[in-house]
């Protein structure tokens, strides 16, 4: 009403303005008068129109993205993402190695199927085919299967089924639950699956402590504490079938335990500290293919360190990775090695494993990397001298050196090679040539 | 008269009243131009945080702890959106987030679902590079955005921190009057760069070139996100000289090769815009940013 007012007002007011012209000097005092409230009415005109066009154009705008979000300008589908269908990832990897050596025997250790080194010549590793969507506001779930080539077959394995409860689903702030089978927080690369990792095989403590990683069934429960700093801790209960465990009787066989902090140092530098414990009563756990059989107590402690830096802030440009876990596990209980017919004997022992490695991005396609891995073993009892656990006083280790090819994130070519020296006196030169390749969906890697 | 005095009355009751102190509104950006956004409406009443700094693409960031600690107490996360932080942002909000900043909450605000989005592709494929199914995401640089985010900004910080509403809604208006004002002297500067054609390294300036009205007239990014090959260079070579090109555009986190070289066979000035504001910025940072990618455009534009 004032507008359509002002706007008539001002419609008149100015050609009449325009057309007269000051005949009287007694006029001008007027005409000022005038003139100013033209101004202002003007000024006001102005400012009211400003603000229309403002409403209208803001109205445009939000009318545009309520546009766009039902159809877009093509009359294409519009792809917002997949979140009502669990996305589906593929992992094939596949390799060429090359040993010196037939035999690959880790000297004082009972070493399960997984911890072995990898088949000679050409072959695939695991393929892995990932399932995972939320369920509800309240769940996320996650499945992976892989399949494996064992003693000539392909065989396939449940790696992960787990669900996973969402902040919304009524917990504590920062609390989290997950349950099912996963890759449980144990030491850095247990988490992860083997795809991600930096070289082609797991270090040493991995593959004699966790026959390649701990995933067993089980329940684990997790606290990030509202700090400026990340810390974390939490732990879980597990079936006590998966390796270090073994055929469980109770089904509440193994529990573990954490804590880790972390942050940044400056802008482009991060680390985090972890320490972790597991425990696991084993009804039996066979290894060397049968061969060697534990029962009893067996408990791991763990401690792991990860650094990176990038030097820019891009990682994805130039980055250097130093990581490095470390191991003790004691076992109170029998060894039995059927292969050298040593009979039951009591052990109650600790080893220890660890391996350090640093990894240099130098372009953003290529990386280079070196890694040592050791174990020291336990001393021999009587009963199993000359026996697969008889380390003959030998420290089993391991020298790598890595460069691999990166063309996108979903691609990934490279070549290792690896000395080891697992039994006295039997080197073993290793080239390895492998690929690794995802189609589909592919879940972010946590740091 | 009366609308004075009840103004007057209003603020003296403002005053006679002080709020409770209460503990600031905690702010996680993705990125640096959303904390400094933040920070002009929320004024003393919020902390920001920026997960990522200036020299840093959004794009590859990883899911560092620290980053779980600052989303984990956060109150407010805002971040571009459209599938810029895809590669982390989920994994932060899996791992440390309060249910207030999960999708659907005030408390979680993605820039791109508030603005008219550009570049929707109609074909998605990875064979077409790393392209965004949901538009071009980089969508702060341009300064109408920022008017629309303000606004959003503001009303989120009402509805999280309800009893400095009032504050919010006054930071917003003297922002906005302020960076109309500013509109007022870029769109000035705008007419005269329109037009003018520029090659860019990667699709992070499609927000720019769209408000300056310049012509984009080739990529050093054959397909976005798949660095820029040499025989793609080459055919850059022709096309961009016939098309008189009066910069190459790029981040300071894109590489330098390919702009360089370029440039060095063509003669046209390869120019380094700053993306976006410094982390820890100070008020008025985001007019700077403009200036300065301002003034940088007039002198590449200004040569013959």
């Amino acid at each position: 009403m004032t507008l359509r007012y002002m706007r008539a007002a001002a419609a008149i007011a100015v050609p009449v303005l325009l057309a007269s012209t000051p005949l009287y000097a007694a006029d001008k005092q007027e005409l000022s008068r005038i003139l100013s409230e033209i101004k202002t009415l003007k000024k006001a005109y102005e400012g009211r129109i400003a603000t229309l066009e403002n409403k209208i154009k803001s109205l445009e705008q939000k009318k545009a993205v309520a546009g766009k979000k039902v159809t877009p300008a093509s009359g294409g589908r519009a792809i917002k993402d997949n979140s009502f269908n669990p996305s589906l990832g593929i992992i094939l990897n596949g390799r060429a190695g090359s040993f010196s050596q037939d035999g690959s025997e880790i000297a004082g250790f009972g070493v399960g199927e997984e911890g072995e080194r990898g088949r000679e010549g050409l072959a695939i590793d695991e393929s892995e085919i990932n399932f995972s969507a939320n369920v509800d506001d309240k769940f996320y779930a996650s499945s992976t299967v892989a399949i494996v080539r064992e003693e000539g077959e392909d065989k396939v394995e449940l790696e992960e089924a787990y669900i996973q409860t969402l902040p919304d689903a009524g917990l504590p702030d920062g609390l989290r639950l997950k349950a099912g089978r996963a890759f449980w927080t144990l030491g850095y690369l247990n988490e992860h699956h083997a795809h991600g990792d930096d070289f082609a095989d797991r270090p040493l403590p991995y593959r004699v402590y966790l026959n390649k990683s701990f995933n067993d069934d089980g329940i684990e429960v997790s606290y990030v504490v509202p700090a400026d700093m990340f810390i974390e801790f939490g732990g879980g209960i597990f079936r006590g079938d998966d390796f270090p465990a073994g055929d469980s009787v109770s089904g509440f066989g193994a529990w573990s335990a954490y804590a880790r902090v972390g942050g940044d140092i400056g802008d482009n530098q991060s680390w985090r500290l972890g320490a972790y414990t597991l425990h696991s009563d084993v009804n039996s756990r066979a290894t060397n293919e049968g061969a060697v059989t534990f029962v009893g107590k067996s408990n791991l402690y763990a401690a792991d360190l990860r650094y990176s830096w990038a030097p820019t802030g891009n990682a994805r440009n130039q980055e250097l990775i130093f990581q490095t876990e470390f191991f003790h596990r004691s076992e109170d209980g029998t060894y039995n090695d059927t292969g050298a017919g040593t009979g039951a004997v009591n052990f109650d022992d600790g080893s220890q494993g660890w391996y350090a490695q640093a990894v240099y991005k130098f372009a953003p396609a290529w990386r280079v990397g070196a890694r040592y891995s050791q174990l020291l073993a336990a001393d021999t009892p009587a009963g199993l001298a000359e026996s697969a656990l008889d380390s003959a006083g030998h420290d089993p280790y391991t020298m790598s050196v890595m460069a691999d090819w990166t063309n996108s994130e979903f691609g990934r070519i490279r070549v290792q090679y690896n000395r080891e020296e697992l039994s006295d006196g039997r080197d073993d030169n290793q080239f390895i040539l492998q690929y690794v390749m995802s189609i589909g969906a592919h879940a972010a890697h946590a740091f | 008269m009366i609308k004075k005095l009840s103004f007057v009355s209003i603020l003296m009751l403002g005053w006679a009243l002080p709020a409770p102190a209460t503990a600031d509104v905690r702010v996680f950006a993705c990125e640096p131009e959303w904390a400094a956004l933040a920070q002009e409406i929320g004024g003393d009443k919020v902390s920001t945080y920026s997960a990522t700094h200036e020299k840093q693409d959004a794009h590859h960031v990883r899911a560092r702890p620290s980053l779980i600690a600052k989303i984990r107490r956060a109150d407010l996360v805002i971040c571009a959106g459209a599938g810029l932080e895809v590669g982390w942002l989920p994994l932060l909000m899996q791992r440390g987030a309060r249910s207030n900043v999960r999708p659907g909450k005030p408390g979680h605000l993605m820039a791109a679902q508030h603005v008219p989005v550009r570049e929707i592709p109609t074909v998605i494929d990875r064979s077409l590079g790393d392209i965004h199914p949901e538009g071009n995401p980089h969508v702060h640089l341009d300064p109408r955005n920022l008017t629309l985010l303000a606004r959003e900004l503001s009303k989120r910080l009402s509805v999280i921190d309800s009893q400095n509403s009032a504050l919010y809604s006054r930071n917003l208006k003297s922002f906005e009057n302020r960076w109309e004002m500013h509109m007022k002297k870029w769109n000035i500067r705008a007419a005269k760069l329109k037009n003018m054609p520029v090659v860019v390294h990667h699709k992070s300036w499609s927000y720019l070139i769209g408000w300056l009205g310049l012509k984009e007239v080739g990529s050093l990014e054959a397909k976005p996100g798949i660095p820029p090959t040499v025989s793609h260079l080459n055919r850059l070579l022709k096309t961009v000289s016939a098309a008189k090109a009066k910069a190459i555009l790029r981040t300071p986190f894109d590489q330098s090769d390919p702009s360089n070289w370029l440039a060095n066979k063509t003669n046209i000035p390869a120019l380094v815009l700053p993306f976006t504001v410094s982390r820890n910025a100070k008020p008025g940072a985001l007019k700077k940013l403009f200036d300065d990618i301002l003034a940088q455009l007039e002198k590449a534009n200004g040569r013959p």
